[in-house]
């Protein structure tokens, strides 16, 4: 099948999908109190762009600070942990174990910590990006090839230079990978922030209009964060074909 | 055994900055780790919360009824998709892109289509198993060396033998493993929904916990979710293991 006709095919399939729930909806077959029809979310979106921009400006902004956090952090570690064995040894045990601890059992305490404002969201996006981009580094450290390393230092490469010339570009697949992944969760964490505490943002916006009942304007500002988050993803494997070619 | 050592240090480190840190905090707000184990106390023997089993309970049922469903709609429709040659490339594109989307967006639409009761939790939590599940299933039935099916038609398996003698073994492992991230999702799903907003569950009871500062109390309970979390996991590890070996 060639990639036209797949595309048409996919195209196609959504369009069916988005007709039959308008002709539901027109039909009186799901209660419009709680499911808008296509054309009224269209309306919406129109009429909560103004409002959205801003929140989804806010979400945004705290998304990047907690993602700058988790890719700095996890990557550090990530290539400690790789590179030192005594330390992989002792530490990654825990490092998988907290990774295994469901997050929202420890949302409260992070709330209880730091309070209401913009800094539960921040760290709560970082808890959530850290450890799958640590994982991703710590794991691509350990599968990288030990030949080119011994034939460097026999070559009389320092530790420096092996480090920089050798590991890293092997490495760094790995923490494009662990890049791409970890602004969804980063992402997740503020949103799940903003919606358990009531704080300004996307996620309060969307709980906001559940409770009020306005599904139109609610299904909006879900296809927002959700095109938002869609080609922030587009966007980083945009620059990771880039780097690829680079290397 | 240094590394044993290690690790132990590590924890006992990590505990004791701990108990000295909230110590001289607020004992609203920050909880030491010895007071944590007198809580659980409290709350195992029903005294914090005599209700606790029947919170239990409907969290269990949520979580059986929302993995049901992933469990047979994502191997139903994984077993659509990816059988026929064409189907699975044209829908496998869409599926993975939804993963690109924090799941949570859709909690409030659910919420407000299902209420606040224990439906909008079984459907977000399906929603979060499902995926693993069908895409297991979809990459299970493409990892299928094809070598293997034509030998086994030229021998004259037809298309119903072929299915259960090549194409089940060979996909096992990965759909085995996509089952037991679904069931981790699924959980996960389930008390976040709790958590967010509803009226019973354990999800429900840690957020009260939090709501009226019962501190010790909450993280008594966030510790007994994390057993169950881990008991259930450790359970699907078991079964994943045997599956390995039938399919292996």
């Amino acid at each position: 099948m060639s990639r036209a006709t797949r595309r048409l095919a996919q195209v196609g399939s959504l369009a069916a999908l988005v007709a039959a729930w308008e002709a539901l909806v027109r039909l009186g077959w799901v209660d419009p109190l709680f499911v808008a029809s296509p054309l009224a979310v269209a309306r919406a979106v129109g009429a909560l762009a103004p409002e959205a921009a801003r929140l989804l400006g806010e979400t945004l902004g705290k998304t990047l600070v907690a993602y700058v956090l988790s890719v700095s952090l996890g990557v550090g570690v990530g290539l400690a942990l790789g590179t030192v064995r005594h330390l992989y040894d002792v530490v990654n045990p825990f490092l998988v174990a907290l990774y295994a601890i469901p997050k929202i059992l420890v949302l409260p305490w992070i709330l209880l910590a730091f309070g209401l404002g913009t800094a539960p969201a921040v760290v709560y996006g970082t808890l959530h990006g850290f450890f799958p981009v640590c994982l991703l580094v710590v794991g691509g450290v350990r599968d990288v090839d030990r030949t080119p390393i011994l034939v460097a230092r026999s070559m009389g490469a320092t530790p420096a230079q092996i480090y920089r010339k050798v590991l890293l570009p092997a490495v760094l697949p790995a923490v494009l990978a662990g890049m791409r992944l970890g602004i969804i969760f980063c992402l997740l964490g503020v949103l799940v922030v903003e919606m358990f505490g009531g704080i300004r943002g996307m996620g309060f916006l969307l709980s906001s209009l559940a409770n009020a009942f306005r599904p139109a304007e609610l299904f909006a500002a879900t296809a927002l964060v959700s095109l938002l988050s869609v080609g922030v993803v587009l966007l980083l494997e945009h620059v990771n074909r880039r780097l690829g070619h680079w290397r | 055994m240094r590394v044993l050592l290690g690790r132990a240090a590590v924890l006992l480190v990590a505990l004791g900055a701990w108990e000295l840190w909230a110590r001289s905090q607020n004992p609203l707000l920050y909880i030491p780790p010895s007071k944590i184990g007198p809580a659980l106390v409290r709350v195992v023997r029903l005294e914090a919360y005599p209700a606790l089993p029947e919170h239990l309970g409907l969290t269990v049922v949520e979580v059986g009824v929302a993995y049901a469903l992933a469990i047979g709609l994502g191997l139903g429709l994984g077993f659509l998709l990816g059988l026929p040659r064409h189907l699975g490339e044209i829908y496998e594109p869409i599926l993975s892109g939804l993963y690109a989307i924090p799941s949570v967006v859709w909690y409030p639409s659910l919420m407000l289509f299902f209420g606040l009761g224990p439906a909008s939790k079984i459907a977000f939590g399906f929603l979060l198993g499902f995926f693993p599940v069908v895409l297991a299933v979809l990459v299970g039935i493409r990892s299928v060396d094809r070598h293997l099916l034509i030998v086994a038609r030229a021998f004259g398996a037809g298309p119903g033998t072929s299915f259960v003698k090549v194409i089940l073994p060979a996909m096992t492992a990965t759909v085995v493993a996509g089952l037991r991230a679904g069931l981790a999702l699924t959980v996960v799903g389930v008390i976040v929904g709790e958590v967010l907003g509803a009226r019973a569950g354990l999800g429900y009871l840690i957020n009260y916990a939090y709501g009226f500062l019962r501190t010790a109390e909450y993280a008594a309970l966030a510790v007994l979710v994390l057993v169950l979390v881990m008991a259930v996991d450790g359970l699907a590890a078991l079964v994943e293991a045997r599956a390995q070996r039938w399919a292996g």
